[in-house]
């Protein structure tokens, strides 16, 4: 266990979207957010898999925290069809310190409940996360 | 597991330089104040009258509360607080509990506990679960003793250790990142991954603001200016408009208090007109700069030229230290002791390769010194130059300055005060359960 964590738990759905973005692939990406009041993290929006690196970006918050998974599809220097599954920790410079705290101090735990993340990546502005920079990771 | 009821726990961030206390879910710490206290050996001195009119002093001795060890070090009166240092007292030195980062007198951390609970916060500690901030590098045996001392002394109902570079780098929003704290007795670099601090790759440096305040006041000291501790002397207005500065004798003044009250002084010098310099400093490429004033509390007014560049950048080239006269205690640890950069690159040289490169876009700046003008532009632009050319070099700091001076406390407050952490405290039916051991199980 990490120091400090929060303790906060993770709704099964979480866990069952994952899967079906794993294993079935019928979601291009989701977004995670922490409900406070239930002190659950659970799934805030899907999106269907023909959508687009854009389309999964602009739904992130501009100024709040989020955690989310990317199915993200490409081709290698062989000509190869390949997908790895990317987990993005959003947290923009522009939230509140609150919303940062909560979220990085939650996410040890949640991404274990996770099985089968291939990339990880933190974002605090967009450039952190622009398609170029998945690409690159993802080679 | 410690049942969350509605009292807010207290957050307790104590530095090497300062003491910072408060309330969970606030915004800022309620008290800041010194780390040092004043302590006065009763052997020496046993004036009844002088203890009565010590108003804000604070007895540890009379608090009727048992010390389990330190009784041979003989019955002393502790002072603690801005307010009652800065009251000058015959034979009181000032003392430090915290030596390169770790507690060497327990007594007088109790005092300064003792002092936030009961006459800053104003609590009861019977009834708040307490954070505690903690170095990186706290052993075992330390975390044993804070756990003891607070369920067995003060009786709280439940404490949490926090580490200090996970709270700094949870609060700017990230699981992993390289932290650098500056804060007054030392330099550390901590790298946190997923929460969990890298132990082998910390570094640290005896450099931080108060080696710093030390190096101005040396420099000063080199150039005919001395400063008058604001208790030797007192100003009267002759004329409206018109001071005059009569000297006053304490012989009875310690050394140490000369010496603290100099610093409170130098200090302030040193954040009003200090600015890390842009590259490396070069005594003589500074020979010409402007001159910049600064009033002394005696009404002096004195004239900072170099030193105003050439003291931060001993952050940067800490041999520049062993150029100032009068710093040869600097010289045994000199050859040890590296500069901000190559802490940094060192520290990630010692993590995993795979996170090399997200701790060279992370490197977050907090503590007090780490607030100097300029820092952050200066070592961001060090790193680009001796980082490895794929890295990409972000040095990051909270564009708030309380944020960036308390992130430490800010963090620990914000985690104190989240429903879902109310189960993750060391209670205290876990502590009379299995002892003050299980600290390390439950704040890993």
């Amino acid at each position: 266990m990490a120091n400090s964590a929060s303790g906060m738990a993770v709704n099964d759905e979480c866990k069952l979207k994952f899967l079906e973005l794993k294993a079935k692939r019928n979601h291009r990406f989701i977004v995670f957010k922490i409900e406070e009041k239930i002190q659950q993290v659970v799934v805030e929006k899907l999106g269907s898999p023909d959508e687009s690196y854009d389309a999964f970006t602009s739904s992130l918050p501009a100024n709040e925290c989020r955690y989310a998974v990317f199915d993200f599809d490409f081709t290698t220097d062989e000509n190869c069809q390949k997908s790895k599954i990317f987990f993005i920790a959003w947290a923009p410079d522009t939230s509140r310190v609150r919303s940062k705290m909560l979220y990085a101090s939650s996410k040890d735990r949640f991404k274990r409940e996770l099985d089968g993340i291939q990339v990880e990546l933190q974002a605090t502005d967009p450039s952190e996360m622009s398609l170029d920079i998945v690409k690159s990771r993802a080679l | 597991m410690y049942g969350g009821d509605e009292v807010s726990a207290i957050v307790i961030d104590l530095g090497s330089h300062t003491c910072k206390a408060g309330y969970a879910g606030e915004d800022a710490p309620k008290a800041v104040f010194p780390s040092v206290v004043g302590s006065i050996d009763q052997m020496e001195v046993d004036d009844p009258a002088n203890t009565e009119n010590s108003g804000s002093g604070n007895d540890s001795k009379n608090t009727g509360r048992p010390f389990d060890s330190e009784k041979s070090k003989g019955k002393r009166k502790l002072y603690v607080g801005s307010q009652a240092l800065g009251h000058r007292r015959d034979h009181m030195e000032v003392l430090s509990p915290i030596k390169d980062g770790v507690v060497v007198d327990w007594d007088i951390v109790d005092s300064i506990w003792d002092h936030a609970f009961r006459e800053c916060l104003l609590v009861d500690p019977k009834e708040h679960p307490m954070l505690l901030a903690e170095p990186s590098s706290n052993t075992q045996q330390q975390r044993e003793r804070t756990a003891q001392l607070m369920f067995e002394k003060y009786e709280v109902p439940a404490l949490f250790l926090a580490k200090n570079a996970v709270l700094t780098s949870f609060a700017s929003g990230r699981a992993t990142s390289l932290v650098v704290d500056s804060g007054g007795g030392s330099t550390t670099v901590a790298p946190v991954h997923d929460g969990y601090v890298l132990q082998k790759a910390v570094a640290s440096s005896p450099i931080g603001g108060e080696f710093l305040t030390e190096c101005m006041m040396k420099s000063l000291e080199s150039k005919g200016i001395s400063i008058k501790p604001r208790y030797s002397f007192k100003r009267k207005e002759t004329r409206p408009g018109d001071f005059q500065t009569v000297d006053v004798d304490f012989p009875n003044t310690t050394e140490s208090y000369k010496l603290y009250s100099q610093r409170v002084i130098a200090s302030d010098i040193k954040e009003c007109v200090c600015r890390a310099p842009d590259t490396p400093f070069d005594e003589s490429a500074y020979s010409n700069i402007p001159m910049t004033p600064y009033e002394l509390p005696d009404g002096q007014t004195i004239e900072i030229g170099a030193d105003r560049f050439k003291v931060p950048d001993v952050l940067f080239n800490p041999s520049l230290a062993q150029t100032i006269p009068n710093m040869e205690s600097f010289a045994d640890i000199a050859p040890s002791v590296r500069g901000l950069p190559q802490m940094v690159i060192e520290s990630i040289n010692k993590c995993d390769v795979d996170i090399r490169r997200e701790l060279f876009s992370s490197i977050l700046l907090a503590g007090g010194t780490a607030s100097m003008q300029q820092l952050k532009e200066r070592l961001e632009k060090d790193l680009l130059e001796e980082s490895p050319q794929t890295a990409r070099v972000k040095v990051l700091a909270s564009g708030n300055s309380t944020e960036r001076r308390f992130s430490v406390w800010i963090g620990g407050s914000i985690l104190a005060s989240l429903g879902s952490f109310q189960q993750m405290w060391f209670s205290k039916a876990e502590y009379e359960e299995h002892g003050a051991s299980y600290i390390q199980r439950k704040c890993p």
